[in-house]
């Protein structure tokens, strides 16, 4: 049971009822503009377009570049993996003292595997690899050296240079070869290729805001009289504004659709030889696709820059409409 | 309802569109603003309107100090006040059903209320009929009562009015007037500037005169 109070707090629900159903008004103006703003589109369909194609193509730049970023990201991961040292023994080492040393590097901390390369192995590898087995075979005596090569627990580039130290210190091995500096030059080369992408994410961004701001300066321009009769009648800066955000956000996600059928059509066009290409390395590398978190991430950000272009477009020209 | 306090305002630096200008009308009364174009009536009204502020002085509406109410406020204070304007400024690309009912659309009203409300506007001034009609394919007399309906759609308690019978004739422009009495008699205060000196001669009301924007006589109803 409860008792109702000798006084109802009127005052107090009634604001409550008109807050409610000016959240109700609030929701249904947005849901008005949003419908409406997307039939002005339509309205238009090849002006539209051509706005979102623009659009598009300032996005697919950087997008494509990204993607390509992405996978040599995959591609350093996996190289970290095949980040190896060799240790080369002295040429007089024998082939039973080779194994001893193998096994003691073996025991080595930090150390996760090794395979003992003896002189003879290495010469036909050697010779397989280039192909000019008559000239090596004119040789006197096997010019190579025993090696072991070395995989590290932990391929980051400090502890390999730690272990090729404390691998350099053992008797009979006569020098450690990191196979490190093309990686970091790999390493440096995506890091220049991100920096890039991003300076070009944000120019193309810039773009988009331009081309956005632009089309919705004219959308205000030509709905002028309008938005000085709403004014002039009570509307606040928000609900005049609302129409527009609406078209700048359609334009964005539009032109975010047209990019990402761009992306699929260039990744289509390019698979092919891309394939053939990569067999003839005896590879198999794809193309990157977006997936879901690419292509969600994609349309989100275009929708976004779409609506951010409006919101600065028609802040700039509410400024100067002062109704008569 | 209305207060001005020593209102002045000038344009530019120079030209005194309005100078000392003092006077009150009270909750529920009908005046009329008179004088030759160019006297200073529509700058008053926007001053009211809060299109424009005052240079100097004080204007008081419904209590709201004009000059202390922030920009964000202002169209709060809009849609109190209900305004008919001489050029009508109806939106041309939508019936005369969702002219009247933009303030309410902007107010947030739910729809059935406002096109109840809607209606109801039209029926006053006699043109429910007409609804679904673009402003376009209306005569100016009947667009000026579009124009009335979606001035009192909100029901302000004041109403003021730019020349309504601007562009009308002598019975049309008598009509016009008798519909802002019949709103005047429910209560709501109703400032109209007008130049039509022989209507308002035979309506009675207060009369304030301007000249170059001072304020040269305030007549009570004879």
């Amino acid at each position: 049971m409860t008792r109702q109070p000798p006084v109802p707090p009127r005052g107090a629900r009634s604001q409550r009822t008109r807050s409610s159903s000016q959240l109700r008004g609030w929701l249904r103006h947005h849901r008005a503009m949003g419908a409406d703003s997307a039939r002005r589109l339509l309205r238009q369909p090849l002006g539209s377009l051509l706005t979102m194609l623009a659009i598009a193509i300032a996005l697919v730049l950087p997008a494509a570049l990204w993607l390509m970023l992405d996978s040599a990201r995959l591609l350093d991961a996996e190289l970290d993996d095949s980040a190896t040292l060799t240790a080369y023994l002295e040429p007089r080492v024998a082939e039973g003292e080779a194994g001893r040393i193998a096994e003691a590097v073996a025991a080595q901390s930090g150390v996760a595997g090794t395979r003992l390369i003896t002189a003879a192995e290495g010469m036909a590898e050697f010779q397989q690899a280039l192909g000019l087995s008559d000239a090596l075979a004119r040789l006197d005596g096997n010019p190579l050296p025993a090696s072991i090569v070395v995989t590290p627990d932990d391929p980051a580039p400090a502890a390999v240079r730690q272990l090729a130290r404390s691998l350099e210190a053992l008797a009979g091995v006569a020098e450690v070869r990191l196979d490190l500096a093309w990686l970091e030059r790999l390493r440096h080369l995506a890091e220049l290729g991100r920096r890039v992408a991003l300076a070009l994410g944000v120019l193309f961004g810039l773009g988009v805001l331009l081309v956005v701001g632009n089309t919705i300066r004219l959308a205000v321009e030509s709905r002028r009289q309008e938005i000085e009769v709403v004014m002039l009648i009570g509307a606040t800066h928000a609900f005049v504004r609302r129409p527009f955000l609406y078209s700048g956000a359609w334009y964005g996600l539009g032109g975010g659709l047209l990019a990402w059928a761009l992306l699929a059509l260039g990744n289509q066009w390019l698979a092919t030889p891309v394939r053939a290409l990569a067999a003839s390395y005896g590879a198999s590398f794809t193309l990157p696709q977006l997936g879901l978190p690419g292509s969600a991430t994609l349309l989100i950000c275009s929708t976004l820059l779409g609506w951010l272009g409006a919101w600065i477009a028609v802040g700039r020209h509410l400024a100067g409409i002062r109704p008569r | 309802m209305i207060v001005f306090e020593h209102v002045g305002k000038r344009y530019g630096g120079r030209f005194e569109a309005l100078a000392n200008l003092d006077f009150r009308v009270r909750r529920g009364e009908m005046v009329f603003l008179t004088g030759h174009s160019g006297a200073g009536k529509s700058s008053l009204l926007r001053l009211i309107m809060c299109l424009e502020r005052p240079s100097r002085g004080r204007i008081l509406v419904a209590g709201h100090d004009l000059a202390r109410l922030h920009p964000s406020q202002v169209p709060f204070y809009r849609r109190q006040v209900g305004v008919v304007f001489q050029d009508h400024q109806l939106l041309f690309d939508r019936s005369v059903f969702h002219n009247v009912a933009l303030p309410l659309e902007i107010r947030g009203m739910a729809p059935r209320e406002a096109a109840r409300r809607a209606r109801a506007a039209l029926d006053k001034v006699g043109l429910l009929h007409r609804e679904r009609a673009l402003p376009i394919e209306l005569s100016g007399g009947e667009q000026q009562r579009v124009g009335i309906a979606r001035a009192v759609v909100n029901k302000p308690a004041l109403l003021l009015a730019d020349e309504p019978t601007g562009n009308l004739d002598p019975q049309l422009s008598a009509d016009i007037m008798a519909l802002f009495e019949d709103f005047n008699r429910i209560g709501t205060t109703v400032m109209i500037a007008s130049h039509d000196l022989a209507l308002i001669a035979r309506l009675r009301h207060r009369t304030l005169r301007l000249r170059e924007g001072r304020l040269v006589a305030d007549e009570e109803a004879a």
